[in-house]
């Protein structure tokens, strides 16, 4: 079995690297010293230079060499030329582009407020002193342990057309109310996305509800004491305590979803979609099937801009809506 | 964190006329209600995948639907184990997973001990730039990362997939574990480095074992993440078939399935073998797998 020999050559070259990133790190921690830079400061340095390393050959030139290759027209054979802006200009008249930058966009806005405010409510139940609450919140979290791939699969499975979906079978009756017949999913355009949408419910609304769960039981009891004996009722200490004592989770949830939203890609890569899929998977499609690199480069900045944007507005607007106890953040 | 509550609750049963516990449980059945009906939403999918893995092609579609298959087909995991060189990807998936997690583990940790426990200049401005890097859509650095691969030759190898991995890829990990050593008293390590050891051995010995269960649950997330991972393989992996790991295998069957060929029935039999180690690791580590998510949200 050749396979062996694969593992031995990576293993050899996984060795070299370690060792080449402590020797760095010993010769930082000299080198600065030898510049007169305190022990403690030369140390703490030294430690981070895994990351800096990282930082520096994964993320910073990366970035700027896609921004590079976004004004070429790279497709791996030749050398880049230098186009300017002519695959932006491109994408704006690229239906396909759209039509991909709408589903996503559309995936994001449904799922993500509606993600919290379903685990949101899950989370308020679970903490009312049910009995079993470990219990209940393993069954919740059961779907979040399965790789995205496979709840996309499962539920591809699911929502089959016609009578052949469990779903289908199960709801046919209620369509049939309406005189209606039930949706075909991923096979009709029209659906595609709230199929998307159900399988992403599935899939983060346990883990959400289980980080929530986490932030209500951090939300200090004598608040609500105090607020029974001012005589607050449910509703005037859900909107009064919970929700802003809970305000830092929902905040990194929010950024978090919309984070991992727009950049949603397992799910459209195993399954089949009659037209638009989302837009990484266009990225992906014109870098590696094509070989449109310098398109697809272009489309990564767009992406690039639309979550800095998105994540920019969320942090600005978080002085206004959460809070944080004490405001010492260290 | 739920001793606390315990009090409040005998405290507040005492002073209220104590209700009789069956009314207790009246009152509460709708929350009952509600979570019953989010725990069936949860369970039933799962359910029709262990199902559907053990129906003959025949049984598939049948309506109404079957949910417990008559006969039961224990044979679709030999059959799904055989429609691919299954056992060079488990062995893989294996291989890479246990290369990634190591690096990404001793990476973190020594990142994270720089960043907790040493002042330096510009200390907090690489903090901040290590967190702000996790907003970084992956696509953005996809194509150069790919062309740098490329350049050493190393495409088609299990290189990307772990060597990476050294360079402390994961800045979640390194913020989780350092928001864990700064919760670790000085004078602990005071008293080592007064013995003479250095920042490496205090890391090792003094603070690893101190901070054991997120280590733990790293480790978990960690594994779960790697043995997951679909994106690079997707890019990095190439041919031949027995060079793919688990989850790239899955995508070049799930290619396969069809109208005329619904195997649907394998799909997720091979579906099922991929994830019980994970799951079995869930059950083994449910608290490191549930406290490491939460962490996240509530330590920031």
């Amino acid at each position: 079995m050749p396979v062996f020999g694969w593992y031995a050559e990576t293993l050899v070259r996984y060795v070299i690297v370690a060792v080449a990133i402590v020797v760095v790190m010993l010769l930082t921690y000299r080198g600065l010293r030898a510049a007169g830079v305190r022990r403690e400061a030369a140390t703490g340095f030294a430690l981070i230079i895994p990351w800096f390393l990282g930082f520096l050959i994964w993320n910073l030139f990366p970035v700027v060499a896609s921004l590079y290759l976004s004004l070429t027209d790279y497709n791996i054979l030749q050398a880049p030329n230098i186009v300017g802006l002519a695959n932006y200009q491109q994408l704006a008249e690229d239906a396909q582009f759209w039509a991909s930058l709408r589903l996503t966009m559309a995936y994001s806005a449904i799922t993500v407020p509606l993600g919290l405010i379903l685990s949101l409510f899950a989370a308020t139940l679970l903490n009312q002193g049910v009995r079993g609450v470990g219990l209940w919140r393993t069954l919740y979290y059961l779907p979040a342990i399965l790789p995205a791939f496979v709840t996309a699969l499962l539920w591809r499975l699911m929502l089959l057309p016609t009578r052949t979906g469990l779903v289908n079978s199960a709801t046919e009756p209620v369509w049939s109310l309406f005189g209606d017949t039930p949706p075909r999913w991923f096979l009709d355009p029209g659906t595609v996305l709230w199929g998307f949408v159900i399988m992403s419910f599935w899939g983060v609304f346990g883990a959400n509800t289980v980080i929530m769960l986490a932030g209500l039981k951090n939300i200090p009891k004598d608040l609500y004491e105090a607020a029974d004996v001012d005589g607050a009722g449910l509703r005037a200490k859900f909107r009064h305590i919970t929700v802003p004592q809970l305000t830092p989770t929902l905040f990194y949830l929010l950024v978090m979803g919309i984070i991992a939203g727009i950049q949603v890609f397992d799910q459209g890569l195993f399954v089949r979609v009659p037209r638009e899929n989302f837009l990484n998977v266009y990225l992906y499609q014109q870098g590696f099937t094509f070989f449109h690199m310098g398109y697809a480069s272009a489309i990564a900045w767009v992406m690039l801009v639309i979550i800095l944007v998105l994540t920019l507005a969320v942090f600005r607007s978080s002085s206004a809506w959460v809070y944080y106890e004490g405001e010492v953040k260290r | 964190m739920s001793a606390p509550s315990i009090t409040v609750e005998a405290g507040r049963r005492g002073l209220k006329s104590s209700p009789g516990p069956l009314r207790r449980l009246v009152a509460k059945a709708p929350v009952y209600l509600f979570l019953t009906f989010g725990a069936v939403f949860a369970l039933v999918p799962f359910i029709w995948m262990v199902s559907t893995a053990l129906k003959t092609p025949g049984q598939l579609f049948r309506f109404p639907p079957e949910w417990i298959p008559n006969p039961v087909a224990w044979s679709n995991f030999g059959e799904a184990w055989n429609a691919l060189p299954f056992g060079a990807m488990v062995l893989n998936s294996v291989f890479v997973t246990t290369l990634a997690m190591i690096g990404e583990l001793a990476s973190a940790a020594v990142v994270a001990y720089g960043f907790a426990r040493f002042h330096f200049r510009f200390r907090n401005v690489f903090f901040l730039l290590m967190l702000s890097s996790m907003m970084l859509p992956w696509v953005v650095t996809l194509i150069p990362g790919f062309l740098i691969w490329k350049q050493f030759g190393l495409i088609n190898t299990f290189d990307p997939l772990t060597v990476g991995a050294l360079f402390a890829w994961g800045p979640f990990y390194v913020f989780l574990l350092r928001q864990f050593f700064l919760g670790v008293s000085k004078d602990i390590e005071e008293a080592a480095v007064v013995d003479g050891a250095n920042a490496m051995q205090v890391l090792w010995f003094v603070m690893l074992p101190l901070v054991r269960p997120v280590l733990l649950a790293v480790a978990v997330l960690s594994f779960q993440g790697n043995w997951n991972n679909f994106k690079g393989a997707l890019i990095y992996l190439q041919e031949p078939l027995t060079r793919f790991t688990l989850p790239l295998g899955l995508q070049f069957f799930q290619a396969s399935i069809s109208n005329e060929a619904p195997r649907w029935h394998l799909m997720m039999a091979m579906s099922l073998l991929m994830v019980i180690p994970v799951v079995i690791l869930f059950f083994l580590a449910q608290r490191q797998f549930i406290e490491g998510i939460q962490l996240g949200g509530v330590k920031g």
